[in-house]
């Protein structure tokens, strides 16, 4: 489903990404953890083109692109790529003026021009799932932090995307509003879906992924099941990291 | 000081009678007034548009004249630049149909330059996870200009549009100096006839401030309108 080769990304004169290898299959749920600043986030926003890779190549269901640093990349290009992919902010980012039912039909009515009252439908049968039904009407401004999420993860499905991109969906949110986020992104896992998270939530993680990253400073320093990355991890970067988590 | 204010005449401060009786003919002024106003509103909010876009635009030879337009605009006295438009231009062959036309386009032209600055400094403080989340369900620049961010705007630059609205409307009174028949024309004519200046300008000063009045009103109405999503705080 995905497929990342050599992938480099650079901000001015610092590497933020270097050589970057991984590859998703359908149906995994691959979380990336590590300190901040190790490029994380920027490898996940890499993957819709919300930043442009410096180097290597990228393959998401049927579409490739490779990028030779130049920054440059066709519209085009950009948009067959973010048709398989769906993303969850830390910040939600719903639109302030929409409803929630507004919010999450928009871009399906905008975009794909698709029938409205149909969309309707499947949107209060998606809204019903992440157990938003009761709030269609509102405006987020109205939402906890917890409920905004939920909406914004529906608005991303309703596009139906191949892949759900969720970059640390829960750190913005109060503590007692994080577990009803994390249920829906379970119920998520479970059906199949495929998922690429960052996260700091290493129970989740333990949980609910195929396949853990643990980066730091650019690389992919380690990587495999969350038993052998967050049990038994064979770098010693790894374990400095859990170790300080832990405390 | 007592005796200067002891001499001053308070029972010509203002006339009623001469007030009311000539109403009708300042009543025609405004309507020259408000055609402006409203033509200049409408076009510099247009123009305006255009040239907050060039000013943001990645393309320096669309942002370098909208810059400068902007700069020359702010910088520059609007009686003046309406003296270039009507006694200026015609020097080089260049004459408007009316002086009212040339009142329009002046007026037009140098609020666009406020306009510009207030759409671009709304379009700004829209949030970029705006920008992105829009990006990341593949909706193109103008779906998510039109749909996401001007709704988002707009809310902002109500007041500060109004405040431009407001100086609009008290700008009309220059181009009297330009021989529009306006409603500060029609005062002073009046003022010259009856030799009342003070009853005929404070008349028009009530007249103005009545309809910068109506429009602080609507200002309210829309304001109200565009923060309905806003929870009550």
């Amino acid at each position: 489903m995905i497929e990342v080769n050599s992938l480099k990304k650079v901000f001015g004169d610092t590497t933020v990404l270097e050589s970057i290898d991984f590859s998703v299959e359908k149906g995994e749920v691959v979380c990336l953890v590590g300190p901040s600043g190790s490029g994380k986030t920027t490898l996940l926003r890499c993957l819709n083109l919300l930043e442009t890779p410096d180097g290597g190549t990228v393959t998401i269901g049927k579409k490739t692109m490779a990028f030779d640093g130049s920054g440059r990349v066709k519209k085009r290009d950009v948009n067959d790529m973010r048709t398989y992919t769906g993303m969850v902010f830390q910040g939600f980012h719903l639109f302030p003026h929409r409803t929630v039912m507004e919010n999450i039909i928009e871009a399906p009515l905008t975009v794909q021009g698709r029938n409205r009252a149909e969309l309707v439908r499947e949107g209060e049968e998606l809204l019903g799932k992440v157990g938003m039904l009761e709030h269609k009407d509102k405006y987020p401004d109205a939402l906890s932090g917890g409920q905004q999420q939920r909406a914004a993860i529906a608005r991303a499905l309703m596009m139906q995307p191949e892949v759900m991109l969720f970059d640390e969906p829960t750190s913005a949110l109060d503590p007692q509003t994080v577990g009803e986020v994390l249920r829906v992104m379970e119920s998520l896992a479970s059906e199949g879906l495929t998922m690429v998270i960052v996260t700091h939530e290493m129970n989740f993680a333990r949980r609910v992924a195929d396949k853990v990253l643990f980066m730091d400073g650019g690389y992919i320093v380690e990587s495999g099941t969350p038993a052998d990355v967050l049990e038994n991890p064979k770098e010693a970067r790894t374990r400095e990291f859990l170790q300080l988590l832990e405390e | 000081m007592i005796e200067w204010f002891r001499d001053i005449q308070w029972e010509h401060l203002f006339d009623p009678e001469l007030a009311w009786e000539s109403l009708p003919f300042l009543m025609q002024g405004l309507q020259i007034t408000m055609l402006i106003a409203l033509a200049g509103m409408v076009f510099s909010l247009l123009l305006g548009l255009v040239l907050a876009m060039g000013r943001m635009s990645k393309y320096r030879l669309l942002r370098w004249p909208a810059r400068m337009y902007i700069s020359f605009m702010r910088g520059t006295p609007l009686l003046v630049f309406l003296f270039i438009l009507y006694y200026g231009l015609p020097v080089i062959g260049v004459q408007f149909p009316s002086a009212i036309v040339a009142g329009i386009v002046g007026i037009s032209m140098n609020f666009a330059a406020y306009s510009a600055e207030v759409i671009r400094s709304a379009i700004m403080s829209v949030p970029r996870g705006q920008w992105e989340s829009a990006a990341s369900l593949q909706m193109n620049y103008w779906q998510t200009m039109r749909r996401v961010i001007i709704p988002q705007a707009t809310r902002i630059a109500l007041p500060p549009t109004t405040n431009i609205f407001l100086d609009i409307v008290k700008g009309t009174s220059l181009v009297s100096v330009i021989t529009v028949h306006e409603l500060l024309y029609s005062s002073r004519l009046v003022a010259a006839q009856s030799w009342d200046a003070m009853t005929m300008y404070i008349t028009a000063a009530l007249i103005y401030w009545a309809v910068c009045v109506v429009i602080s009103y609507f200002q309210e109405r829309l304001e109200v309108r565009y923060s309905r999503y806003l929870s009550k705080r």
